[in-house]
């Protein structure tokens, strides 16, 4: 079975023929090409400089390989239900043990045609085969290219490729002249064997069926997932709740067993027909034990807006734990410290998942000369710890205000030209006599980040005391005379 | 006078800190009224030579305009860096003895680091703190260095055995300093806009004060003006390796670190008047420029007891006696008098000596080191003489003033290429003798060029890679000075979008200065001296081990009267001395550079008038084979015209036409005359041997000077201004002065137009004529070894590669053609480099295990040491010669078992039962397993296959051509072969397919050269630019390529075919590998599988690639 793409794998619109892309030894280079680019002759291993040279209009993604995998174990997931043995076949194919299973789906071309119904959906360019050892179908599926009167004879047309070989091997048996397995299976053992390796005829063997191998069930190790099957469908909701339940009890130990926590869980109901939906929750501090999980689960439930529907039942429950993080066994702090972060962990995560999780909100410091930008505040659940806030050195005082005026407040100021520092203001009303000043700090704006030709205005900070002790942080908006004729001034924050 | 001199100054030779040209600060610090400049870039004083140009250019149009020269000082030094966390320290040389400790100082640092870094320690600077003012900067702006991990051999600066440690912190290293160097330290003071500038500053101040040290005011500036705040931030971002939005607070808040004018400083430092006092204070003090570094040339070439000019012409005369006979003729007497009086005049007698000792140690190597000099040098008979040269400057009458004029004023150029393979001998051999102190390579500049410089910013403005590769590849050939908006169009994007605006405005900024990256060594410019080289300038590491490189760069040396002998590396030298080697081998003479002088041999030049000239150095590109029958060159001139003529200047200045006509007697040959009361005859003179057309760039010069007005410096500065595309703004005022200067003296304004043009072209592509001389005979005897003896010359060719124009196939294929046998690689007759074989009378060519695409010298040394009487067999071969299976296998697929009767598929199928890397010991034992086996009865490889995989390890096929086997399919479809296409009528359209050789779009690419090739010969296509879009993919990607055009014949038959459509059918030469697997429905596009990892190279490529220059 080949597949193409995934859906929602749309290439940009639009534009030209689809090619997927690597870093290679500091080379973009391409990786896969869809069929319209191959007829223009762009093909695997170009750099994508010399694509372009050919057809600019390309369009471009970047290969993601670890995606591929995953969809090709959901593809595999998807087949569980027509064989309990199901083996993947990285890249692009899988393999289906049909033994004993054909007639629940009314003989061989009725299985052929439940994989091609429930696999049309998945894939648009599906490939099969039907054959008496593992290798033999896996070899047909992939090379096969016209009908042949039987099994035996169209695995004789098979070019040798089709058993596997590394490019080495398969060079040397093309330089031979030996082009198909049938080339192969009319020839001595021996001397392949001497050239090749046992394993070269080992495997003609078993593609030829005069040796057998069981398939074994081989897949990636799962992120941690744990799931319940049904024979008779569920159909009460509190029920699947026992089940979730139950399910991150299993996958506590698990994690336990790992000395891991998890960071999301994912509980997935799949309805009998065939409908799934879908519960994610997040944590902020790594997690594993049942209870607090749970009641985010619950409160996760409660604020679906579209309730989930049992229907005819779920035949089918699973719970994936996608994001680990390490967490050791703990202990209760005698002191508390340890216990209140637990509890602000806990209340953050629960605020979170009841009123949305943009909503609870935490304080990042950002890495710009521009002040008001220097902070960011982000959803509480992403900052597991703090970052630290940048400090003043010892025994210098603070150089930002506690305070900032978002944005900025005008002021009228007496201050000296070209760059003098502020005698006396007027702020809401109220004229402030300077007694003391520092500054100023200039701060130039972004260029980056604004048009060439709209540079924008320097600051030049001041940090200043009125004589009755109340200290504020003022900017005068524009170099005088080099930016702005008569530069505006602002308030920008309060000192304690 | 302001009163203020700023001395704490960066260049961009501060690499990615400073972020304006050292003629900028310099233009900058005068247009402010700054009383002084001190250039001082971190660890290096790379840049101090061009700031002393700038301000020194300055003066002197200051004087000759009868201005009042600015009251301005410059002083260079350097700002010292230290490893070990001492806060960074300004050093300026008070006198010439100061100078050379920094240098020597900058060199201990450079010696310890690798490439580009400098790692000094406070204790260095102790060692030679004497006759140097330091600045104290309050803190270090060091990064962790990385040391050398084998550094080169060089007289190394004993390290102190004792030494304090430094208690850390300013005020200790202030007293310190102090005391060790009182009155030369002063603690230096900026005010960076922080916020608490005024409190950093009274403390400063109180720090001084109590290690009574003055307090001094500077900027520590990164730039001349505040407008390149982007630029810096961007070099920042590189630096640190990130991207402008992710640089954060690492860069630099505002816009200060700019000059600023003496007023402002005062302003900023009224709380400490002294302070900018004192910059005035230590001006005063330093008595150092760089004009006071004299050059002195090494003395060893002259012999005891003997003056430098006598021993000079005590040699030149005895070679002249023996070259032209006692008495010697009274020509040679006149002309080795004029050029006596004028290297006396000029003192360069040891200059002279110098190459010749160079020459003389090459030709008494054994065998000799071919060398020959190039450029000016040619117009010497002095050169001649000695042997630098191989031209008779008596028959060519070339002027030696040319050569050393007295008003130029700068060191003669002589140039000498050796042969590439063996030019290390001869660095080796200077460094012997001059010793590491002595002498070292002048340093290259490596500048930012478009594609770098739009990667880098592109990288830093956070456009994706794909982006940046993009527009890179909108630049067609890395000489392409800017990023027209109209190719951006082109391209796809839209040029007034900001960020790429943003892009191409720093792009631009980085280009148009033009802005370094790093320094290099450059390519063979040695520098010699009397006393240690390295108190004149410091010495870095380069890159090569072995090798240490100055600071400064070709124009710096110049600049600075330093003598530069350029040791270059030649690839046809190398071919000829083989050539040489092969025919006295084989019994055909001792020959040398010298052979027939006269260059007279008509054979020659038949073969050349025919455009056969397949390998003949520099007449063998496709533009050069398509000038020989139309130039028909008869004499050594005509070479020197045809190799001057096939470039840029020429073409640009619409020379070419003219000239050809002229020569062929269609056009009156006519000298534009000035009006009365000129001289009408100023350019008969001039350009008589052209026909009236300026060919050279001498004549160009000269066109200037004479016809235009211009001082002979005036000419040099132009062609230097057109070399460095430094400023447009220059090059329009020269060209209004040119044909100002032109018309006014009565020649059409359109003749002097076209004058100009050329001299553009020249700028970076011209010839001088008696460079070009020089090579004309390196031509001559290139096509005298090919016409005489066509196997040599190919043999020779095959052993020097890569060298060029042309792939081993095609010489082959041309050597085939002048009825030279060729015979196949075998493993019991060929060696590493291909061979001559005596056949019959002839010579026949033995290709080598060389051609063997991955093959390696020491197997073939192996196969040769134990062949003995010859290999019976694929497993004796293995045995005797020790060798793995992968070269037992090559050998197979280089079909090299032919005396052992196996075929190619046999032989693999053989060397793959070998062993693979088994211990000797026990392949004895092994052997006896190796016993007969079942017949395998492999299947008969097809003729086309063949020739497939003789491509694919040997890059070339004796057996056949792949077309041939195409041929069939091709002639159905009513495709012509190059031969037909060839004798088609003009006019006629036709079909051609071929396999493609070369891809190139020259010069301003109106258009497209391709050059395909089949089993008849070869077709010359031309696909004008505008018909390149349709069909970019076929045109770029073919490897066999398909033209529908129509066919042109010149009058002197030369044949292109102007194409109208072109068709890539690269898919047929999969046909060629016939019953290959049947190609899976399943396309390989659609599998996951990276052919790139898992296959191997040879099955990627059925053809080698084409060569492309674009």
């Amino acid at each position: 079975m080949a597949r193409t793409r995934p859906p929602g794998f749309a290439a940009p619109a639009d534009q030209g023929p689809l090619v997927l892309t690597e870093r290679q030894r500091g080379a973009v280079r391409l990786v896969a090409c869809a069929p319209e680019a191959v007829a223009l002759g762009i093909v695997p291993g170009l750099t994508l400089a010399d694509a372009r040279a050919r057809v600019p209009e390309l369009a471009v993604l970047e290969a993601d390989p670890r995606a591929d995998a995953q969809w090709l174990e959901a593809i595999g997931d998807a087949c569980d239900r027509f064989s309990p043995i199901v083996a993947l076949d990285p890249p692009s194919g899988v393999t289906i043990d049909m033994t004993g299973v054909a007639h629940l789906f009314g003989g061989e071309a009725g299985l052929v045609a439940a994989v091609e119904a429930r696999m049309a959906r998945w894939s648009d360019h599906l490939r099969h085969a039907l054959a008496a050892t593992p290798e033999a179908a896996q070899a047909l599926a992939r090379f096969q290219t016209a009908p042949a009167p039987s099994e035996g004879a169209a695995l004789r047309r098979l070019p040798v490729a089709a058993l596997g070989l590394d490019a080495d091997e398969a060079r040397a048996l093309r330089q031979a002249g030996l082009k198909t397995i049938g080339d192969l299976a009319d020839r001595p053992a021996a001397p392949l064997a001497a050239r090749f390796g046992e394993g070269l005829v080992d495997r003609l063997d078993r593609l030829l069926g005069q040796a057998a191998k069981p398939l074994d069930p081989l897949r990636p190790p799962p992120a941690i997932q744990v799931e319940r099957r049904f024979a008779e469908p569920i159909a009460r909701h509190d029920d699947a709740l026992g089940v979730i339940e139950e399910l991150l009890g299993e996958a506590a130990e698990l994690l336990e067993a790992r000395g891991r926590g998890g960071r999301a869980f994912v509980a997935r109901l799949y309805r009998s027909d065939g409908r799934v939906f879908s519960l994610a929750i997040e944590s902020a501090q790594p997690q594993r034990a049942p209870e607090p999980l749970m009641r985010l689960f619950r409160e996760r439930i409660g604020a679906l807006a579209d309730p989930i529907d049992p229907g005819f039942g779920f035949d089918l429950i699973r719970l994936n734990v996608p994001r680990l993080e390490p967490l050791g066994p703990t202990q209760l702090a005698l002191e508390g410290g340890a216990v209140a972060t637990e509890a602000m962990t806990a209340l953050v995560d629960r605020l979170s998942t009841r009123i949305g999780r943009g909503r609870i909100k935490r304080f990042a410091p950002r890495d710009t000369h521009l002040p008001e930008q220097a902070v960011l505040a982000l959803p509480a659940v992403e900052l597991a710890t703090p970052a630290p806030w940048p400090s003043p050195q010892p025994g210098e005082p603070p150089l930002r205000p506690l305070h900032l005026f978002d944005p900025p407040q005008p002021v009228e100021v007496i201050a000296a030209v070209p760059d003098g520092p502020p005698q006396r203001f007027r702020w809401r009303r109220t004229l402030h006599e300077v007694a003391r000043y520092e500054g100023p700090e200039r701060i130039a704006p972004e260029w980056w980040r604004r048009a060439p030709d709209k540079p924008g205005l320097t600051r030049d900070y001041y940090r200043v005391e009125d004589v009755r002790g109340r200290r504020f942080w003022l900017f005068r908006h524009g170099l005088y005379e080099a930016e702005s004729a008569a530069p505006r001034w602002y308030v920008h924050g309060l000192f304690a | 006078m302001s009163g203020f001199a700023e001395l704490v100054a960066a260049t961009h030779f501060s690499f990615l800190r400073g972020a304006s040209a050292p003629s900028d600060m310099v233009g900058r610090a005068l247009a402010l009224g700054l009383s002084g400049l001190g250039i001082a870039d971190r660890n290096t004083v790379a840049g101090v030579v061009r700031a002393h140009v700038a301000w020194r250019g300055t003066k002197r149009r200051a004087e000759e305009a009868g201005q009042t020269v600015p009251d301005f000082r410059l002083v260079v030094g350097a700002r010292l860096v230290f490893a070990d966390g001492t806060p960074d320290i300004v050093a300026y040389p008070l006198d010439r003895a100061g100078w050379g400790r920094l240098c020597r100082l900058l060199s201990a640092g450079n010696l310890r680091a690798v490439k580009g870094d400098c790692v000094l320690r406070l204790d260095d600077l102790l060692m030679f703190h004497e006759g140097l003012a330091l600045i104290v900067l309050p803190e270090t702006s060091g990064e962790p260095p990385e040391l050398h991990p084998d550094p080169p051999d060089y007289p190394r600066e004993p390290e102190a055995p004792l030494s304090l440690v430094q208690p850390p912190g300013l005020s200790a290293l202030l007293d310190r300093l102090a005391g060790v160097a009182p009155g030369r330290v002063w603690l230096g003071a900026n005010l960076p806009h922080h916020g608490r500038d005024a409190r950093r500053l009274a403390q400063l101040a109180t720090l001084a004060e109590a290690a009574r040290v003055p307090l001094l005011a500077t900027n520590d500036a990164l730039y001349a003006g505040p407008e390149a705040r982007a630029l810096h931030d961007v070099l920042s971002c590189i630096r640190f390796g990130t991207t402008i939005a992710e640089a954060g607070k690492r860069l630099e808040a505002n816009a200060e670190r700019h000059l600023k004018p003496g007023a402002e400083m005062a302003r900023l430092f009224r709380a400490h008047p002294q302070a900018i006092a004192e910059s005035e204070k230590l001006l005063a003090m330093i008595d150092f420029d760089l004009d006071q570094l004299r050059y002195q040339y090494p003395s060893e070439p002259v012999p005891e007891g003997w003056d430098a000019q006598d021993w000079l012409e005590h040699i030149t005369t005895q070679a002249a006696e023996a070259r032209y006979g006692t008495p010697l003729p009274p020509k040679v007497r006149v002309k080795l008098d004029e050029e006596f009086r004028l290297i006396r005049q000029q003192r360069f007698a040891h200059y002279f000596l110098t190459v010749h000792d160079l020459v003389k140690f090459a030709r008494a190597q054994s065998p000799p080191i071919l060398c020959q000099g190039r450029g000016s040098a040619a117009n010497s008979i002095v050169c001649f003489l000695l042997g630098v040269t191989s031209v008779d400057p008596l028959q060519y009458d070339l002027l030696f003033s040319r050569f050393v004029s007295a008003e130029r004023g700068e060191p003669p150029d002589i140039d000498v290429d050796f042969e590439h393979e063996r030019r290390e001998e001869v660095m080796q051999y200077v460094y012997r003798r001059y010793g590491r102190h002595r002498a070292a390579i002048a340093a290259t500049v490596i500048h930012y060029r478009p594609r770098s410089a739009v990667r880098e910013v592109g990288k830093v403005l956070g456009l994706t890679e794909d982006v940046t590769a993009r527009l890179v590849s909108t630049v067609w050939g890395s000489f392409a000075r800017d990023l027209p908006e109209e190719r951006l169009r082109e391209a796809g994007f839209d040029p007034d979008q900001p960020e790429l605006r943003r892009l191409m405005l720093l792009v631009g900024q980085l280009l148009e200065t033009p802005f370094p990256r790093h320094l290099s060594q450059h390519v063979g410019g040695f520098v010699l001296t009397e006393d240690r080289l390295d108190e004149t300038v410091p010495v870095h590491n380069a890159a090569m081990a072995g090798r240490t490189f100055i600071e400064w760069d070709k124009d710096d040396i110049d600049a600075l009267g330093l003598m530069k002998v350029d040791v270059l590396a030649l690839g046809m030298l190398t071919c000829i001395q083989k050539a040489f080697v092969l025919m006295r081998q084989h019994g055909l003479g001792e020959h040398d550079l010298e052979v027939d002088l006269a260059a007279d041999d008509e054979a020659v030049f038949d073969m050349l008038c025919e455009g056969d000239s397949i390998g003949v150095f520099q007449v063998e590109s496709r533009a050069q084979i398509n000038m020989l029958p139309r130039l028909k060159p008869r004499t050594l001139y005509d070479l020197t015209v045809q190799v001057a003529i096939v470039r840029p200047g020429p073409i640009e200045g619409e020379m070419v036409h003219p000239y050809l006509r002229r020569r062929a007697g269609e056009e009156a040959v006519d000298y534009p005359s000035p009006a009365p009361p000129n001289d009408p005859d100023e350019l008969r003179n001039l350009l008589g041997l052209t026909y009236g057309v300026p060919i050279f760039q001498e004549q160009a010069m000269k066109l200037a000077i004479t016809a235009a007005g211009f001082s002979p410096e005036e000419a040099n500065q132009l062609r230097r201004a057109m070399a460095t595309f430094r400023n447009v703004g220059t090059i329009s005022s020269f060209r209004d002065k040119m044909i100002r200067g032109m018309t006014a003296r009565g020649y059409t304004a359109e003749f002097a137009a076209r004058c100009f043009k050329q001299i553009e072209g020249f700028g970076s592509y011209g010839f001088p004529e008696s460079h070009a001389l020089s090579f004309a005979r390196l031509v001559y005897v290139s096509a005298w070894i090919k016409c005489h003896h066509p196997a040599v010359f190919a043999c020779a060719l095959l052993n020097s590669q890569p060298m060029g124009f042309y792939a081993p196939a095609q010489i082959v294929r041309d050597a085939r053609a002048h009825g030279v046998a060729v015979r196949a690689v075998d493993v019991n007759h060929s060696g590493w480099d291909n061979r001559l074989e005596p056949a019959g009378g002839a010579l026949a060519l033995r290709l080598g295990f060389r051609q063997i695409d991955g093959f390696r010298e020491a197997w073939a040394e192996a196969i040769t040491g134990a062949r003995g009487d010859g290999y019976a067999s694929v497993e004796a071969l293995g045995q005797r010669a020790g060798l793995p299976r992968g070269a037992l296998s090559l050998l197979a697929e280089a079909d090299g078992y032919g005396t052992l009767g196996l075929s190619r598929r046999e032989a693999l199928w053989e060397a793959r039962r070998q062993p693979e890397g088994e211990l000797p010991l026990f392949a004895a034992a092994r052997a006896r397993e190796l016993g007969e086996e079942p017949a395998m009865a492999l299947p008969a490889m097809p003729a086309s296959e063949e020739v497939v995989a003789d491509y694919q390890t040997l890059r070339l096929s004796l057996k056949d051509h792949p077309l041939r086997f195409l041929r069939p399919a091709l002639r159905a479809e009513g495709v012509l072969s190059c031969a037909e296409t060839s004798a088609a009528k003009s006019g006629k359209r036709v079909r051609t397919a071929g396999v493609v050789l070369v891809r190139q779009r020259p010069g301003k690419g109106n258009a497209i050269f391709i050059t395909i090739e089949d089993e008849t010969g070869i077709t010359n296509v031309l696909l004008w630019a505008r018909r390149f879009e349709a069909y970019r993919r076929a045109v770029m990607a073919s490897r066999l390529m398909l033209v529908e055009g129509e066919v042109q014949r010149s009058r002197e038959g030369v044949v292109h075919l102007i194409a109208a459509r072109v068709e890539d059918r690269s898919a047929l030469l999969a046909r060629l590998t016939e019953g290959e697997p049947p190609v899976p429905l399943l396309s390989r596009a659609d599998e996951v599988k990276r052919p790139v990892e898992h296959r191997h190279p040879r099955d990627v490529r059925v053809l080698p690639r084409s060569r492309d220059f674009h």
